[in-house]
Order: structure tokens, then C-alpha cells, then sequence
């Protein structure tokens, strides 16, 4: 009967310390995985600011102003170019309608090939 | 018989049971496994609190933790552009000792970095029992990797923190500096370590070593327009210097803010000159013709001119010795508005007279032109005022002689006079209309702004400030041109040309100061160097391309519209 009970204990306890050991293994493994995330975190973290920065020092407005002198044709905005909501179909009516491509190349001719 | 009762003796001696029939020594075997059992019950609890449960946070560990400083912050305009930011660079250094072939070890490097000197390097390396040699501190991402993927053992790198400003020049003067340790020693980077501690603080995330930004009130764009029209206006009047605020007059907060000649802090070494200080705050200037404003505004404030007043320019005002004569003279009698758009010395001389000496000082004193003005930025300057006032010195005071104050000083003044007498300190952070409600001080009578309004309007549509009148935005400014003083004495080669200015008048918004230091007279000047030659048509220009981004709508008679298709037809040819 003892003989019984304490093989049976051996067993519960080598099925215990496996258990144990197995889920040991995998927690260090989220754990090591946890960290990895966290430093790829504070990599990205870093990687953002650093582009954030470029992304500032690029769009400086004497950058921009310089190019655009040098490949836009493009002027100031003059004060009666803005106009209030209230004037805008007025304004529009002013304007000669958009003209509507036709021919090859255009959304309807690639609609009807399409079907 | 004596056998069996030695070994009775014996045994008496060998297992001595006790009165309650037991043995002596079970008590002690007991003793000693109830040790164990306590032994290995504490070896198995702290095996428990170990693997269960969270580990504490030790003691050296909380001390580490609070001797973290508290991150930077990052600096921003009032869109979120960055400004000032903490970025990780790469320093790239080598142990030679671990280095196999030296000689190879140094081509690598000197190919994939060429700023690198090779000879320097090698010397470096083959010193005998060197360990640590830098190769190159504070390297882009790329260059590191380059170098890290060469291979080279005991070649290697660390990450160490640096303060970049993106914008550059543009932000320099307000945000300022910080020096190798990343302590602010300059502008708002100052103000973030000195004065505004506690703001600071406050940005921080608690436990994080994360931080929000700190917003400015700045906005690149208008501070870049600023910076660029003076900038061709300084090319153009061969000017030494020249500077420029945009403020909000409502909340106080100042858009852009220029002073050039500025300076790049990027710049490796940070010993800028005296010539590249933030004359907008640490310089004091007499302005000249400016501070008329605040005159008139002073007299309309005690009631002693309204505008149908009149004054008596014909002849120079003498008081003692002293000859007080117009730059403009008109040899007449002009009425109020008169004396502002024709900007003359001796209606306003007597504006000031009538006034009063103890009421003039009062007035000063009322406004904070006697006190240094504090701002976030550290550098500021106080005022220059005469040590003695006397009836001379408050008639040359009245129109901004012998009186020298920080630009931002002059501007804020004018900007409370004109905001319904409300006048909001300057910050150069961002700050709600409701907060901007409660600094607020009335300075003068609504009914005074209203006047000033109308004069401010009237020198822009008729007056010396005519070039600044942007078609479409209401503007309104009054010019100064003072002579400045070299060696001791006013030269009338030397001038200081300033505008002080707003719009739109019908309810101004926007407060700008333009300065320019000794512009030259230019043949299409006609030979002048006054200010409304100069710093006027740079203020136009400037509120022409700030006024749109500032969201202020533009109002247009037909008499406008006319005139705009006039200067278009006219580019286009």
C-alpha cells in the first residue's frame, strides 16, 4: 500500500516538475519575447522622433520657398483671391465650366472597356 | 548478581527515562527536526516569492529611478512643427587591442568614413596599451551601420543623446541653446531648466521616461515670411541689422519673432557674437516717432486732447535752451489727427506739457515702461530712462527721445492701446483667449483705443505709414525714425527706422514691429532713409503674406479689386 502511494507520488512529482519546467520554459520565452518588443518599442520610439525631425528640417519654409521659386510658376496669394462662402457659386458661375475630356485614356472610355 | 546490577547501573546511565517515562534525548532529536523542517519551509517560501509572484522593486533600484532626470521635453510650434528635439546618435569607437590587422582596420574605415583622417587614426590605434580610441562621435544611421557592418572586431558604437533644431536658423533666437550637457543656456531652452521648472515638470509623464511637448506660441510660417522680407530688406538698404515681431494683441502670444543677424544652433561651437544677440529683448532702442503713441494715447487717457484739438506748430519749442523743432515742419497750426500723421515733435512736446510732469511718469509707470518686462525668454533688457525728469525731459520723452525700451516692450504697449485699452504681457507660449482674459490689464479708456484706432488707420491710409497699407487688410501703424547715438551724440547719419503697426483696424488682431538698424538712402528712395522708405514697405510686404496664413479675412471695395487687376496686368507685361 505505501509502495503504491509513494510511486504514485514519485510520478505526480516528476509530471509536476515537468509541468513546472515546461511552463517555465515558455514564460521565459514570452518574457524574452516581452522585452524584445519593448526595446523594438523604444527603437521605433527613437526611429520616429529621428524622423520627425528630418521630416521638420525637410519642410522648412526656406526649403520649400526655394524650390518652389525654382519649379513652380507660382505667386503670392493676393487679397481678392479668397473668397466667402456666400460668394462662391457667383464666383463659380464667373469661371468657364471644366471642360469634359473625351476620347481615349479617359474614366468613361475605361468603363466601357471594362465591360 | 554484581554483573546484573553494573549492568542495570549502566543502563540507568544510558537511557535515563524521565519521571514520565520517556526518553532524555527525544526532545532534542525533535528540536533538531522541527530546525529542519523550518529550514526548508523558509527555503521553500522564498522559492515561492521569487517564481510566483512579481519581484519588488528594490531599494537601489527606486533610488536609481528617482535620480533619472526628467526627459527633455521637445520643443514645438503652435502647428506641432518640431523645433528643438532629442534624437539618439551613434558614436562609433574601436579597442585596438582587439583589432587583428590595424592597417586594414583603418582603410575600412577611412573608405566608408572619409572625413575620417586616416593617419590620425592609425596613430591612434597603434599606440601601445590603448583600449578605447573614439573614431568618429555623433554619426548618422547609415554611416553607423556602414561601419558596423564591415566587421571589424572590437570596432563598436554607443548611443548617446543630441539636441537638434530642425527649423535651424529660424527658431533661434526664441528657442534658444543648450550646451554639450543638454542644458538650456539660451531662449526658451533656458527658460525650460531656469524659471519654468515647474512647467517642465508638468510636461513630464509620471514614472516615464517620456515627455509632452512644450508649444510655443510661434508659427514657422509667419516667422519664416518675417525672416525672409527683412532679411531682402537688409540686402536691399544695406541696413547693419534688423529685426521684426508679429503678436497677437488678444491673447499676447508672439507668432514670430526675428532678429538678424541670427545664428544656426546647430552649430557645433556656440560662441555667437554681440552682433547676433536677440535685439528684439536684450536690445533697447530709442524708437523714436513710435512712442508718439503712447503720448497721444496718455493725453486722450486724462482728458486733456480729444480729436478736434489743436496745437501750435508754427514755431520750434523752446524750453531753457533747448530748441524743440519739427522734422516735417508744417509752420502752422495743426489739429490733432494732423500732429500724428505729420508726426510732429512739437504738438506732441506740448501734448505731453499740458499733460504734466507727475501724470507723465504716472502714465509710464501705469503701461510698465519704467519696469523690465519679463518674459519666457531670459535676455531681456530694461529700459533706458532719463535719471531725472524735468519739463525737457518729459517733452523729449513724449516723442521718444532720451526713452530707449526693448522692441517687444514698445510693441506690447501698443498693442494694449489699441486692444480696447486691454493690454495682454507678451508670452511666447501658447496661451487661450480665457487666460489671456484674466493677465489682461486696461491701460487706458475703450473710448482712447477707439481714437488711437482711428489714428493708426488714418497715418496708414494718408499719414507716413502709407506704404504699409496692404490693399484688402485695414492697416494701421505709425513710424518712427530716430537718429542714434554715436560717440555721445545723435548723428543724423546713423538712423534707426521702426514701424509699429496693426491690422485690421476695424478690430485689430495683430500687433508688428519692424526695425531696421542705419538703412541707406537708395537712389529709388529719392535719396531718403526714413522710415516709411524703408522699414514701411518691409511691414507691407510682410502683413501681405502673413495676413492669409493668420486666417484674416480680406475686405475689398471695387476701388480695390480695380487696383489689384491693375498690378496683375502689370507683372504679367
Amino acid at each position: 500500500m505505501l509502495k503504491i502511494a509513494n510511486f504514485t507520488l514519485v510520478i505526480v512529482t516528476l509530471v509536476t516538475a515537468s509541468v513546472l519546467y515546461s511552463l517555465e520554459h515558455v514564460t521565459r520565452g514570452h518574457e524574452r519575447a516581452i522585452s524584445k518588443a519593448k526595446a523594438e518599442l523604444v527603437d521605433n520610439a527613437e526611429a520616429i522622433k529621428l524622423l520627425k525631425a528630418e521630416w521638420s528640417s525637410l519642410t522648412r519654409p526656406e526649403r520649400i520657398q526655394k524650390l518652389a521659386v525654382q519649379t513652380l510658376a507660382m505667386q503670392n496669394i493676393a487679397p481678392d483671391q479668397f473668397v466667402t462662402e456666400a460668394e462662391l457659386p457667383e464666383r463659380l458661375k464667373a469661371l468657364a465650366p471644366p471642360e469634359k475630356p473625351t476620347g481615349q485614356g479617359t474614366i468613361d472610355d475605361l468603363l466601357k472597356k471594362m465591360q | 548478581m554484581t554483573f546484573s546490577r553494573k549492568c542495570s547501573d549502566a543502563m540507568k546511565n544510558q537511557n535515563v527515562i524521565t519521571r514520565n517515562g520517556k526518553l532524555a534525548g527525544q526532545n532534542r532529536i525533535r528540536l533538531l527536526g522541527l530546525s529542519y523542517v523550518a529550514f526548508f519551509g523558509l527555503i521553500g517560501l522564498q522559492l515561492t516569492r521569487l517564481t510566483v509572484f512579481e519581484p519588488e522593486e528594490g531599494e537601489a533600484n527606486r533610488i536609481a529611478r528617482q535620480a533619472e532626470r526628467i526627459p527633455r521635453p521637445d520643443i514645438v510650434d503652435r502647428n506641432g512643427v518640431v523645433l528643438a528635439t532629442d534624437v539618439s546618435v551613434a558614436s562609433l569607437f574601436a579597442d585596438p587591442r582587439k583589432i587583428l590587422d590595424i592597417e586594414e582596420a583603418v582603410e575600412l574605415i577611412t573608405t566608408t568614413l572619409p572625413d575620417v583622417d586616416a593617419a590620425d587614426l592609425r596613430r591612434k590605434f597603434l599606440q601601445p596599451g590603448r583600449a578605447f580610441v573614439w573614431i568618429k562621435r555623433q554619426v548618422s544611421p547609415e554611416e553607423r551601420d556602414a561601419v558596423y557592418n564591415l566587421g571589424i572586431p572590437g570596432v563598436a558604437y554607443v548611443n548617446e543623446r543630441k539636441r537638434v533644431y530642425p527649423q535651424g536658423r529660424l527658431s533661434s533666437h526664441t528657442v534658444g541653446y543648450v550646451d554639450v550637457d543638454t542644458k538650456g543656456i539660451a531662449g526658451i531652452e533656458k527658460y525650460l531648466d531656469d524659471a519654468g521648472a515647474i512647467y517642465t515638470a508638468s510636461l513630464a509623464e509620471p514614472g516615464k521616461p517620456i515627455s509632452a511637448p512644450a508649444q510655443l506660441s510661434m508659427d514657422v510660417r509667419v516667422q519664416h515670411a518675417l525672416v525672409d522680407e527683412l532679411q531682402q530688406a537688409i540686402i536691399k538698404f544695406k541696413a547693419a541689422a534688423g529685426g521684426g515681431i508679429v503678436m497677437d494683441i488678444e491673447t499676447g502670444e508672439i507668432v514670430a519673432l526675428a532678429s538678424l543677424p541670427d545664428f544656426n544652433p546647430n552649430a557645433e561651437s556656440k560662441n555667437f557674437g554681440k552682433d547676433q544677440q536677440n535685439r528684439m529683448l536684450s536690445g533697447v532702442y530709442e524708437l523714436g516717432s513710435v512712442v508718439k503713441a503712447v503720448t497721444f494715447a496718455m493725453a486722450f487717457d486724462y482728458g486733456v486732447i480729444n480729436m478736434n484739438s489743436k496745437y501750435d506748430a508754427r514755431f520750434p519749442l523752446v524750453i531753457g535752451s533747448a530748441r524743440i523743432n519739427d522734422f516735417h515742419a508744417q509752420r502752422r497750426v495743426l489739429s490733432v489727427p494732423e500732429i500724428f500723421t505729420n508726426s510732429s515733435n512739437i504738438g506732441t512736446a506740448k501734448m505731453a506739457l499740458d499733460v504734466g510732469l507727475e501724470h507723465h511718469k504716472e502714465f509710464l509707470g501705469r503701461v510698465g515702461l519704467l519696469d523690465k518686462l519679463v518674459t519666457e525668454v531670459p535676455e531681456t533688457a530694461r529700459p533706458l530712462l532719463p535719471k531725472r525728469w524735468g519739463k525737457l525731459v518729459s517733452a523729449t520723452a513724449a516723442f521718444g527721445h532720451g526713452f530707449a525700451v526693448q522692441p517687444l516692450q514698445g510693441l506690447s504697449v501698443v498693442a494694449g492701446i489699441l486692444n480696447d485699452g486691454k493690454m495682454v504681457p507678451p508670452t511666447f507660449m501658447q496661451r487661450s483667449k480665457d487666460e489671456a482674459d484674466v493677465l489682461g490689464k486696461q491701460i487706458v479708456k475703450p473710448a482712447v483705443s477707439k481714437n488711437m484706432r482711428e489714428l493708426f488707420r488714418l497715418n496708414a491710409t494718408e499719414g507716413s505709414a502709407s506704404k504699409a497699407d496692404v490693399i484688402g487688410y485695414r492697416v494701421g501703424g505709425k513710424t518712427g525714425t530716430a537718429e542714434k547715438v554715436v560717440r555721445g551724440r545723435y548723428s543724423k547719419d546713423h538712423r534707426l527706422a521702426s514701424f509699429i503697426g496693426a491690422f485690421p483696424m476695424d478690430k485689430p488682431r495683430y500687433a508688428i514691429l519692424v526695425m531696421l538698424d542705419e538703412p541707406k538712402p537708395l537712389p529709388e528712395t529719392y535719396g531718403f532713409a526714413t522710415s516709411g522708405w524703408n522699414a514701411v514697405p518691409t511691414a507691407g510686404k510682410i502683413i501681405a503674406r502673413i495676413a492669409p496664413m493668420l486666417g484674416i479675412e480680406s475686405v475689398l471695395t471695387d476701388d480695390d479689386r480695380a487696383k489689384l487687376e491693375k498690378q496683375r496686368k502689370a507683372k504679367k507685361s
